[in-house]
């Protein structure tokens, strides 16, 4: 597709890894035009305070591994970090408790926004693939909120699967907040389209969550499994 | 393609291997079925007895038939079924009907023996349905492969693709016997070795004779084809599709959320959506749906408003409307809704959907109906109408030839009827209206579901 996406998959096909990391992922989806929030890699302290400044306070730093999954859980995730002061007892914490450091340390911009979307690609063995779209975050598996479309996709099928979700409402300009770019999301969900059409290496897609900031999606989290 | 199926559905001669002099037997009732729809070709039965069945000539080996032949339909044991393909094929036989059961669907031996069923057809290069398939039916050319007892089919423009055998035989015999619409084609998929949904699907959607297509599917052979030749047939005719078979949640490629939630039913629905496929969970629907585009155009929106002789109905009927069916009942025009007060007494406020009893208490039932319906079938708000027809020896039943009338008067909107009260009264009132176009409903919420879906087949047709 693009030479950046054949050069991180190269790279994972070289060490053997069927699972890109999640800075390898967030660099896949950007080149494909979905804005992620914007990271950097460093691999120590230095490196991570350097980053954080050329990003701007706050920010989230998470540990980068393509072996560490449910980073949240395991306590590999500290988010909304103020000021340098934090982020070095934050960096202590996380390097203490990552089973694998090898893989560094994501430095990420802060995305905020209450809303959470998910977006994906899964390539099903009868449809081959399919674009996933629906309610992300926390509240992914518990609702189940998604809905598929094999691929590729026109317009108004992005279009009338971003209407059916059952939490449709959340899109809307609701509690003060502004109503969501639609257009972005649709571009959105049609690049991924493409990927899965376009990328036959790739098995499976997850941007979770998709963010909304203001009225723009942005993906803080992707993950890319290789088949 | 298309005119590979030809010979299936237009066949003008036909082999029937296998036929058979014994009352019920498949390949008696076969022959039977095919004089009984009055088919106009000529009929070529093969049993090595040789003799006459029904007046028919009988073969004793396929190598003894005139070459030419359009279609066999091969009613033989499992295991005698390639070497009749190929002995078919060498007498220039390009297309087949297996019907025999005995193969992948039974066990490891079934498999092995279709297995040599598949090699037959390909490398004989024929055409072949099944095998294990109760066969199909073609109306506009009065024949039918079916070996089970069905009588005449009535023609009509309702096609149905089944992966299942009772449709090409006790679900036809219960159309053309309980119901007043007809057909055009009905396939039987059996096990699929070479002629599969995605062809028939292609065949139907330019066929002329054909003006929706109803499917049941418990699997797809060739999943994305099918999704592209039904996106473009849905530009022009519904699709309505009932998916069986358990469905398997996704546990594909555990590690990513799309991939966990991937489950083949959800995956599925989004390819009927993308299709413009309307999906549908009721196996009656595949009949009632049918009937009523078969009487009427598809409804050009959702608003629709109903009469009914009951309170609690109007409530709930409206509440399900709303809830679950995707109908709305709007307000009636000013014009319309004076129209339904003046026919009624004052004291009750009419409005949509309409409480027919009280007119029918002061006026009569004949013109309480009959104006009641005209009123909301004139108003412009209104795209389809049901009327819950009250019918009973004490309060009579209405004039059901003034019902037909005014249905016929606004011919761009469904009009549906539904029932309450006396049952002797509901066959005969069934009977009168549906020969004369207005198809009614065994229970008073099937008209509305019924107009949900085609209310979703007309939104996939107008997205294009």
């Amino acid at each position: 597709m693009t030479k950046k996406i054949d050069e991180i998959i190269n790279n994972a096909r070289r060490q053997n890894r069927k699972i890109l990391s999640e800075y390898e992922s967030a660099g896949l989806m950007t080149s494909v035009g979905i804005s992620m929030a914007k990271g950097i890699l460093a691999q120590n302290l230095t490196d991570v305070q350097k980053a954080a400044k050329e990003i701007g306070y706050p920010v989230v730093l998470k540990v980068c591994s393509p072996e560490v999954s449910h980073k949240t859980e395991k306590g590999l995730v500290a988010v909304n970090l103020p000021n340098e002061a934090d982020l070095e007892v934050a960096f202590q914490k996380i390097s203490e408790a990552s089973p694998d450091k090898t893989g560094g340390f994501l430095v990420q911009e802060m995305v905020k926004g209450e809303r959470e979307l998910v977006l994906g690609m899964i390539r099903d063995p009868q449809f081959g693939p399919c674009v996933m779209f629906g309610l992300g975050g926390i509240f992914t598996e518990i609702m189940g909120d998604v809905t598929f479309r094999p691929a590729p996709l026109s317009e108004t099928d992005a279009r009338e699967m971003i209407g059916e979700i059952k939490g449709g409402k959340i899109l809307d300009a609701v509690r003060g907040m502004p109503a969501v770019d639609i257009d972005s999301l649709i571009q959105c969900l049609l690049a991924v389209s493409r990927i899965g059409l376009e990328c036959e290496e790739i098995q499976a897609i997850d941007v979770n969550p998709l963010v909304v900031q203001g009225s723009r999606p942005v993906g803080v989290d992707a993950l890319v499994l290789l088949r | 393609m298309s005119q590979q199926l030809d010979l299936f559905f237009k066949p003008r001669s036909v082999a029937i291997i296998g036929a058979s002099s014994v009352r019920h037997k498949a390949g008696n009732d076969v022959i039977r079925n095919i004089l009984a729809n009055d088919y106009s070709g000529e009929i070529y039965p093969v049993n090595p007895k040789g003799g006459e069945i029904m007046g028919k000539k009988v073969y004793p080996a396929i190598s003894d038939l005139p070459h030419g032949i359009d279609l066999a339909v091969i009613i033989l044991p499992a295991k005698l079924n390639p070497q009749a393909v190929r002995d078919c094929a060498a007498k220039g036989i390009k297309t087949m009907v297996i019907a025999a059961g005995g193969f992948s669907e039974v066990d490891k031996e079934g498999e092995l023996l279709q297995a040599e069923l598949e090699r037959a057809v390909r490398e004989t290069g024929v055409r072949a349905l099944g095998p294990n398939t109760s066969g199909h039916v073609s109306t506009p050319c009065n024949f039918t492969s079916s070996f089970f007892p069905v009588g005449r089919i009535p023609r009509g423009h309702i096609s149905y693709i089944a992966q299942t055998g009772n449709f090409a035989t006790h679900t036809m015999r219960y159309i053309s016997t309980f119901e007043n619409f007809g057909v055009a084609r009905v396939v039987g998929l059996g096990n699929k070795i070479d002629i599969d949904e995605s062809d028939v699907l292609e065949y139907y959607s330019s066929d002329p004779e054909t003006e929706a297509i109803f499917v049941y599917l418990e699997s797809l052979k060739s999943p994305r084809r099918f999704i592209e030749i039904a996106r473009e047939t849905t530009r022009h005719k519904p699709i309505i599709m009932l998916k069986g078979g358990a469905t398997a949640s996704g546990s594909r490629a555990a590690g990513a959320h799309t991939a966990a939630l991937a489950s083949d039913d959800r995956i599925i629905e989004g390819a009927l959506k993308k299709a413009g496929i309307v999906r549908i969970y009721k196996y009656s629907h595949l009949i009632l749906a049918a009937k009523g585009l078969s009487a009427m155009p598809l409804p050009r929106g959702n608003r629709i408003s109903f009469l009914a002789p009951s309170g609690a109905m109007l409530v709930t009927m409206s509440d399900m409307c709303q809830k679950f069916w995707n109908l709305e009942v709007p307000t009636l025009e000013e014009k319309s809704r004076r129209r339904l007060q003046e026919i009624s007494p004052s004291y009750i406020r009419m409005r949509n959907p309409v409480d027919i009893w009280p007119s029918a208490m002061v006026h009569g039932m004949d013109f309480a109906y009959q104006e009641g319906m005209e009123a909301v079938l004139a108003d412009s708000n209104i795209d389809a109408v049901v009327s819950i027809l009250l019918i009973n020896d004490e309060t009579g039943v209405p004039d059901l030839q003034r019902i037909v009338d005014v249905a016929r008067k606004y011919p761009q909107k469904p009009v549906y009827v539904a029932f309450s009260a006396e049952k002797k009264h509901m066959e005969p009132a069934k009977e009168f209206l549906e020969t004369r176009g207005v198809p009614t409903f065994p229970l008073i919420e099937d008209p509305f579901e019924v107009l949900s879906i085609l209310v979703q087949c007309r939104k996939y047709m107008d997205r294009h």
